[in-house]
């Protein structure tokens, strides 16, 4: 195969629309929607909240995931509503400010994986390059950027020893032994953690990761002008919700049972 | 020109020195193989080319190490980074980024190459090592062997005049260490100088210009490649090296006789599996097992051999076809309680915070007898107190056999237990496992390793690309045939 050709694999996009804006206009987006979420008290603004970033992640990759979120937030905000007929002292306080925890993360999650998801690494770097981070910041962010998602793959190795060996492979050990659980999953998680940053420190240094120069990635990174527009649209509709959260709109009930 | 003048270096955690006064000279465009027992000083050897020696890894140094008339000693790596490349033994833990084009763009984009410069040179890397095909793909799809090609080739596109291989064969099959002698013979035809560092290094027997051995620190010989091919049997051993013709061993393969005829039979009928919407991994596989064998299960990577692992210790479930034990029809969880594996990847298999708990946990009845037998056995008493993460590697592999033993269980499996392994530690391992399989124990091997095979196994069950499945008893023909398939 010609080079030509090959470069045009390479430049190849997988990713289209939201999915494509700067890591910065997606991470600046995911800090407001934090600030927002626990400020929201009224359940109409805060589906509003749900239903708007779920449309703007389905706009780039991310529709089957934003649907998913969707339908999990409605799910869980019924369970909150029929907490009200479980009358247990303490238990029942516990339950509703955990479930109110709970709804109040979901759209962070949203938007945080799907952020993990589609943005290249290269492209985090130079972003977080441009802000003028220090290196001291950007790689052990980037580290652990890499290291999410082999998380799970490691955890599922650990899973399927713990069952060979005997040790909390039923449900009711698990439930029995809740720390002993924990314990057994995060010894070797740990272990398997110190050695892989190690190692992927030293490849990485091999590579050149140290070195300080200006960095470009695969594609052009810019905080331009749809970076502009969407950061304040995204802002201004968070104000928005937190104001009319104060006027009646904000006391509808919505989950009822 | 590369040359070691009376280097010596002492890590900073360390008492004793683990390089003594090396000296070595290597000229440019070279193949250099380094080899010798685990613990030698190699791999130190090679992290003080690359830099990491002494500024990722810092220590004592004594000596010079001079690169084409400039002291490596004063650059830091990252310097080094356009001039020697690394590539790492394990590939899942030397990727950065999550996809292969950007992994290939690593190094270019941490030099600050101008965008059109960095698609320019990984699209002469994927040219050149015929990558095309692995492009723009996640890398948790990948397999170890297109994983360990994609890491060589993050390390061409930054165009190094030095190529340092850090054990590159230990997680690889035979067409992948194949195919990675293929790309190391076209880095040595464009001239590059290359260092190898490996214990099965039978791959490279055609490539190499020296081979120098190391041991205690020193350069204790230095071969050409005639010489180092030609070593006798006895000395070879007498360095604790692996064989440069695996194939020649089969010609001296003795059957070994069933020594529990009708004690147990593990059979195996019919067994099919795919996953989710996934195509056949494999179908009708059957084959039988009795008490004392030792099943060496072969195949490329992505034949199935681990899915077929995971059936058969019970972590999966068949979809179709049984398997019994003593003609009882066996559940996934009756599975796992008769089985027990022993994987390549020790760290994930020990729980406990010291070795003697790690033996007995999971267990109900008293135990404490057998466990001391058991670390008797294994030369494992004076660590008994210790914790199993501070252990060497073999050390922890002698941990989760212990395990084993200790559960006392019928059939036991293991996964790539030789991978990285020199000879003397190869050797404990398949004398570990003749000592398991002389107690009635069925043990199952899955192995790329054709010399521990030859030593261990008593059968072969052979999962080819249809997902068909053969088994036979071990016989010098049947080698033959499949060192033809892996050598030639």
């Amino acid at each position: 195969m010609e080079e030509a050709q090959i470069k045009q694999i390479i430049e190849r996009q997988p990713l289209h629309g939201s999915a494509l804006l700067d890591p910065r206009c997606k991470i600046l987006l995911l800090v407001c929607i934090g600030f927002v979420s626990y400020f929201l008290a009224g359940e109409v603004v805060s589906l509003a909240l749900m239903l708007v970033y779920g449309a703007f992640i389905a706009l780039g990759n991310g529709g089957k995931w934003a649907v998913k979120m969707i339908v999990t937030y409605i799910i869980v905000a019924y369970l909150n509503a029929l907490l009200r007929y479980v009358q247990v002292p303490v238990l029942s306080v516990i339950m509703s400010v955990f479930g109110v925890t709970v709804l109040k993360l979901i759209p962070i999650v949203m938007m945080g994986l799907w952020i993990l998801r589609t943005t290249y690494m290269d492209d985090l770097m130079v972003a977080l390059q441009r802000m003028r981070l220090p290196q001291a910041v950007t790689i052990p962010l980037v580290v652990m950027f890499r290291y999410i998602p082999t998380l799970r793959i490691e955890y599922r190795q650990i899973r399927c020893t713990m069952d060979i060996r005997g040790i909390s492979d039923t449900f009711w050990k698990r439930v029995s032994h809740p720390l002993a659980t924990i314990e057994y999953i995060l010894i070797p998680l740990l272990m398997r953690c110190l050695k892989v940053t190690d190692e992927l420190a030293a490849s990485g240094t091999t590579r050149g990761l140290e070195l300080e120069c200006k960095r470009y990635a695969l594609r052009p990174i810019r905080f331009a002008w749809p970076e502009i527009v969407v950061s304040l649209l995204g802002i201004l509709f968070l104000a928005g919700l937190l104001l009319i959260d104060q006027t009646k709109i904000g006391e509808i009930i919505l989950w009822r049972v | 020109m590369i040359s070691f003048q009376n280097f010596s270096f002492r890590y900073e955690e360390s008492q004793d020195y683990t390089l003594r006064g090396i000296d070595m000279t290597v000229e440019t465009g070279e193949f250099i193989l380094l080899t010798g027992r685990s613990g030698c000083g190699k791999t130190t050897l090679i992290r003080s080319l690359n830099g990491l020696i002494p500024h990722f890894y810092p220590g004592e140094i004594q000596g010079d190490l001079v690169m084409d008339g400039h002291s490596l000693l004063e650059m830091k790596p990252s310097g080094l980074a356009g001039q020697v490349g690394t590539v790492f033994q394990d590939p899942r833990s030397q990727f950065f980024m999550t996809d292969t084009t950007r992994e290939l763009a690593f190094g270019c984009e941490n030099m600050g190459l101008p965008r059109e410069e960095t698609i320019e040179r990984i699209a002469k890397a994927a040219k050149d090592l015929e990558l095309v095909d692995y492009l723009n793909r996640s890398i948790f799809a990948l397999s170890s062997g297109e994983k360990q090609q994609i890491a060589i080739g993050s390390v061409y596109a930054l165009s190094p005049k030095v190529y340092i291989f850090d054990e590159p064969s230990a997680n690889l099959d035979y067409a992948a260490t194949k195919r990675l002698a293929e790309i190391m013979g076209k880095l040595k035809q464009d001239g590059y100088t290359i260092f190898v560092v490996e214990h099965r290094f039978y791959y490279l027997r055609d490539l190499i210009d020296r081979v120098f051995l190391i041991q205690d620190g020193k350069v204790e010989r230095e071969f050409t490649r005639e010489q180092f091919c030609a070593l006798p049997e006895k000395t070879r051993i007498s360095y604790g090296l692996r064989t440069a013709y695996p194939e020649r061993d089969a010609k001296n393969y003795h059957e070994k006789e069933r020594l529990f005829d009708g004690k147990h039979l593990l059979a195996v009928q019919n067994l099919a599996f795919s996953y989710k919407k996934g195509p056949d991994v494999f179908q009708n596989v059957s084959f039988e097992a009795h008490a004392g064998d030792v099943i060496g299960i072969l195949g490329h990577n992505g034949a199935g051999k681990t899915t077929l692992l995971s059936i058969l210790t019970g972590l999966l479930k068949q979809q179709q076809g049984e398997i019994s034990f003593d003609g009882k029809k066996l559940t996934p969880r009756q599975r796992r309680a008769l089985s027990y594996l022993v994987m390549q990847d020790t760290d994930y298999q020990l729980f406990a915070s010291s070795v003697e708990e790690e033996l007995s946990l999971g267990i109900k009845d008293d135990c404490k007898e057998k466990v001391d037998t058991t670390l008797d056995a294994l030369e494992l008493s004076e660590y008994r107190e210790r914790h199993p993460a501070s252990l060497s590697g073999g050390q922890k592999q002698r941990v989760t056999i212990g395990a084993a033993i200790v559960k006392d269980s019928p059939v036991i499996y293991f996964d790539e237990p030789t991978s990285g392994l020199d000879y003397d530690s190869m050797v404990r391992v398949s004398n570990l496992i003749e000592q398991l399989s002389n107690s009635g124990v069925i043990v199952f091997v899955v192995s790329h390793d054709f010399e521990f095979i030859v030593r261990t196994c008593t059968e072969v069950v052979q999962l080819d690309d249809h997902g068909a499945i053969q088994n036979h008893r071990l016989s010098p023909e049947i080698l033959k045939t499949l060192s033809e398939k892996y050598f030639n």
